[in-house]
């Protein structure tokens, strides 16, 4: 096992940037997801770590040797894909066998890594099948197993799951964490599914447009997101966002103060600067029902039941605020409403910069 | 700094393994085609030379009867063969979709004869269409004196007994293409027409017709091709004749290549046909990868 | 669904009524060919083109298979039938491989010059071969290769790779683009790949290209006429040498006979494949 440094690393199609100046660090043992929308660079990134693309710039060191220039094959990777990329014309034991069959292992070791790993995927009865007769789930274990026999030091999972129903995918989930545990891999897996990233990562890089916004572990980046669009983008449902101006210590939305004397500044901030201010919907409750937080008046619009919670929505001047509220209390909640926003556990940003102040 | 991959042991392997169709494409397709039309701008007679002399051959070309009635037979045939098979064969792929029976005996009996060669196809049916004991007698026979079949060796007829065995030859090629267009429509369409009521006749003219714009290409490309390349047909049915009634231009450079020892007129002969291929083909072909284009969005 | 499918309306008796006459057609050249092919001489002069043969006689193609004459040899046409067989074989495999290769590497491998290399081929798709006739002629024979078996083989190949590279860079490159990057993450290099998973799974399109090549070079005229040479002629060319060259009386029998005879590879072909016939067409008519 080893980690992966990558440094100043740019990839372009054409005119097209889609890597921009990359930085990225895992550990041994890190368990490390690249998490971001569609289209935003996850898989150019994970591609670029395997060796599959060229890259314009930058330099790739896997376990301390750098590795820019070095096939796929002599990277000591392995890799699981979203399609899985089985070989349809082999048995699944062919499938597994394969990478070391082509690296010239001798017969023996094979057979007793193969074995091993399709005890452990508990896909041992179905090694003499076609991948063409299994199902999603199998063929996922499969998939799996092919990267676990080859002994690599570093692992790459290109969005495993999203080809499984909801069930198996949580099934394949803690699979994968208990995997990485018992095992010690290191593990860099791309996805654009956020639960999957905050249940499996010790660490999160977030990708926007070619760049990493951020990258933190999972509670770092949801209680002090680096940036605005890390904010929006994690935790569901999402953080709401106030547009206003910072005046005396306090946030002025749409001339309405809410005094924010209880936010965790890194820096004084001057005034007049234009600023969002970013409260989650758990972090505003009902004055009356006594939480904490700075009050201010509202109108309630209407609710979405979500089952273990009922989402409120009300509406604040020209703004729309979702709160978090047991189900039994939503019921009892109608027209003008005071709400309680605890502004300990908000983030502030600079609008223009869109960086936590 | 770049690195690139371009070097490791797979793409040069991949770069060894292209060399043969490189080599073919480089000098047979372009080299073969320069040097023809080169030879084409000389005096050149059995023997390819170098004595530049221009344009004059393709002058010399184009006074040329024989070279006249073969272009003119070819842009006859080329026509009507194509606009007959497109036709014949579009409503056979209809009618073979209004769910007959038999339906796979129908379409094997329709294709069948796009798999056998131009020269079983001529033989066959120059012997059909035979002035003495073809299908002239079997009128004759049946008591129809009147009926003098002899199209086969009339000059101002001979070009439709190709035409009849051309159109017998592709249409069921056309029929395949237009009937996997046909199959590959959204069944949603046609519920959608039934329930506004739209007559079969009137979907299939204003909605299935448009939709089958890339089948119609396809199929004309095709035909088009085989029309320019019209040689074995010619060669087994009539030989060009009676005269040179069913010359064609292919048959035409043949004959100056290997018989007549004209190099220098066969190869303008050739040059023209290329010219002529180019630009039939090249704006079906753009028309064609536009359709494409527009559909994938 | 269109139509009124159960009831004979009056437009369905037209729908069927039309289909028929057009079978007729369509069928009446095979069948004045088979009859014919089955009469003597002397009936073939009195009776009709439609009548059954009286006596059928297999005389007219045993004698256009074995004794035949094209000028002053009489072997029949199976001089030519066993030609092509052999131009077939080796002309079939040779040009599927280099296809087969050629369409691999450029659908998955992207080299250098892929795109110009492409765009030649798919243009000589439409190109008439005219064009290229005489130069091949002089390069062929600079080397020795006119008017041999190799010569017709190596031309076949040549005239084949658009097409066949054409169906299978398509082929391939309809293959998901992780499968060739799971076995690159295996260490497997060009061949590897084209051999361990490439060609095994391609099996369907090989199918079509070798009904594809095999009507093709079978019913070729023009290649084996100019480049094959007299002792390789192939069967097509030798059945027209042997319907032009009969002197004194035509004897339409045999020429029938040998026409059914030249015919009957393509014709097997076609019903034995069936669907996949129309699907090779189909792959190699979808050019760019
Ligand atoms: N071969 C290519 N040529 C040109 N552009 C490409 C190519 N491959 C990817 N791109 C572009 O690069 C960008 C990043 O693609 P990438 O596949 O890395 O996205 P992703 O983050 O993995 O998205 P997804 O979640 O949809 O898989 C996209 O805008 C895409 O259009
Ligand atoms: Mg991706």
């Amino acid at each position: 096992m080893a980690g992966v440094r990558v440094s100043a690393l740019s990839k372009s199609y054409g005119a097209l940037s889609v890597l921009r100046d990359i930085d990225l660090e895992v550990a041994e043992g890190e368990f490390t997801v690249l998490l971001g929308p569609s289209g935003c660079g996850k898989s150019t990134l994970l591609n670029a770590i395997a060796g599959l693309d060229d890259i314009n710039d930058g330099t790739i060191m896997i376990g301390g040797e750098d590795v820019t220039a070095r096939e796929p094959s002599k990277r000591g990777i392995a890799m699981v894909f979203q399609s899985y990329a089985l070989y349809p014309t082999m048995t699944v034991r062919g499938n597994l066998s394969f990478g070391l069959k082509v690296k010239g292992r001798p017969r023996a070791e094979i057979e007793k890594r193969v074995a091993w790993a399709a005890e452990l995927l508990q896909i041992t009865p179905q090694l003499d099948r076609k991948p063409g007769q299994m199902s999603g789930g199998q063929r996922q274990r499969v998939a799996i197993g092919r990267a676990l026999v080859q002994d690599a030091r570093l692992f790459l999972f290109d969005e495993p799951l999203s080809n499984l129903d909801a069930k198996l995918r949580t099934e394949m989930r803690v699979e994968i964490k208990k995997l990485h545990k018992e095992l010690g891999l290191t593990i860099v897996y791309v996805t654009h599914d956020q639960i999957e990233a905050m249940t499996l990562a010790t660490r999160i890089a977030v990708m926007q447009g070619g760049r990493i916004e951020q990258y933190a572990a999972p509670d770092e980046l949801y209680e002090r997101p680096e940036t605005l669009f890390v904010a929006g983008f994690v935790g569901a449902p999402a953080m709401n966002f106030l547009p206003g101006i910072w005046r005396a210590g306090a946030v002025e939305v749409d001339g309405i103060r809410i005094p924010a004397g209880a936010l965790d500044l890194r820096a004084p901030v001057a005034d007049g600067t234009s600023v969002v201010l970013g409260v989650r919907p758990e972090h505003i409750g009902l004055a009356e029902d006594g939480a904490p937080g700075e009050a201010i008046a509202t109108t309630m619009q209407f609710m979405e039941p979500m089952g273990a919670d009922t989402l409120g929505w009300f509406a604040m001047g020209g703004h729309r605020l979702s709160v978090r509220l047991a189900p039994q209390r939503a019921r009892a909640v109608a027209g003008a409403t005071t709400l309680a926003l605890d502004l300990r556990l908000a983030s502030l940003f600079d609008a223009t910069t869109e960086r936590r102040l | 700094m770049r690195f690139n991959l371009r070097f490791v042991s797979g793409r040069i392997a991949a770069q060894v393994a292209l060399l043969p169709a490189m080599l073919i494409a480089l000098t047979v397709f372009c080299g073969a085609t320069g040097w023809t039309v080169w030879i084409s701008l000389t005096n050149s007679r059995m023997l390819p030379n170098t004595n530049f002399i221009g344009l004059r051959q393709y002058g010399s070309l184009f006074a040329n009867e024989r070279w006249i009635v073969s272009v003119q037979n070819l842009a006859l045939f080329g026509a009507l063969f194509i606009v007959i098979s497109l036709a014949l064969g579009f409503l056979l792929a209809v009618l073979i979709d209004q769910r007959v029976r038999a339906e796979d005996l129908l379409r094997s009996m329709f294709l069948y004869p796009f798999s056998m060669s131009f020269i079983v196809t001529g033989l066959a049916w120059r012997w059909i269409l035979d002035p003495t004991l073809g299908i002239s007698k079997l009128a004759h026979d049946l008591g129809f004196e009147a009926i003098q079949f002899d199209w086969l060796v009339r000059q101002d007829r001979v070009i439709f007994t190709l035409l009849a065995a051309g159109v017998w030859h592709a249409a069921g090629l056309v029929m395949a293409i237009m009937l996997a267009g046909l199959r590959g429509i959204d069944q949603e369409i046609w519920k959608a027409t039934r329930i506004e009521g739209i007559p079969a006749w009137r979907t299939y003219l204003f909605v299935v017709l448009p939709m089958l714009k890339g089948s119609f290409a396809t199929a004309t490309i095709l035909m088009a091709t085989s029309v320019v390349r019209l040689y074995d047909l010619s060669v087994a049915m009539t030989n060009g004749g009676p005269g040179i009634a069913s010359e064609v231009p292919a048959k035409f450079v043949m004959d100056n290549l290997f018989e007549r020892q004209n190099i220098g007129l066969a190869t303008a002969a050739a040059t023209s046909m290329l010219v002529t291929v180019v630009a039939v083909v090249a704006p079906l072909l753009y028309w064609q990868s536009r359709s494409a284009e527009r559909a994938a969005r | 669904m269109r139509g009124q499918s159960g009831a004979f309306s009056p437009v369905r008796l037209g729908i069927y009524g039309f289909l028929l006459i057009s079978a007729a057609f369509f069928l009446l050249p095979l069948y004045v060919m088979v009859v014919t092919s089955l009469k003597s001489m002397p009936e073939i002069r009195e009776g009709n083109l439609l009548a059954l043969p009286g006596a059928p006689s297999a005389a007219a193609w045993i004698k256009a298979w074995s004794t035949a004459c094209t000028g002053l040899t009489c072997n029949g046409i199976q001089v030519g039938f066993w030609n092509s067989v052999t131009i077939l074989v080796p002309s079939v495999a040779v040009s599927i491989s280099v296809g087969a290769v050629t369409g691999y590497a450029l659908s998955l491998w992207r080299p250098r010059g892929a795109a110009l290399l492409f765009g030649i081929l798919m243009s000589v798709a439409f190109v008439p071969y005219q064009v290229f006739l005489f130069p091949l002629v002089r390069m062929f024979s600079y080397v020795g290769l006119n008017s041999t078996l190799l010569g017709i083989i190596v031309i076949h190949t040549i005239f084949g790779l658009p097409t066949m590279t054409l169906i299978f860079r398509n082929y391939f490159a309809s293959v998901p683009i992780e499968l060739f990057k799971a076995a690159r993450v295996d260490g497997a290099g060009f061949w590897r790949i084209f051999g361990s998973i490439m060609l095994p799974m391609a099996v369907p399109i090989i199918v079509v290209a070798m009904i594809l090549q095999t009507t093709g070079i079978w019913n070729d005229f023009i290649f084996g006429l100019v480049f094959a040479g007299r002792e390789n002629f192939p069967m097509t060319v030798q059945l027209n040498n042997i319907v032009n060259s009969t002197q004194g009386e035509r004897e339409y029998n045999v020429d029938m006979a040998a026409t059914m005879l030249t015919a009957l590879v393509p014709l097997a072909v076609y019903f034995i494949s069936g669907r996949w016939f129309v699907r090779g067409i189909a792959a190699g008519a979808v050019k760019g």
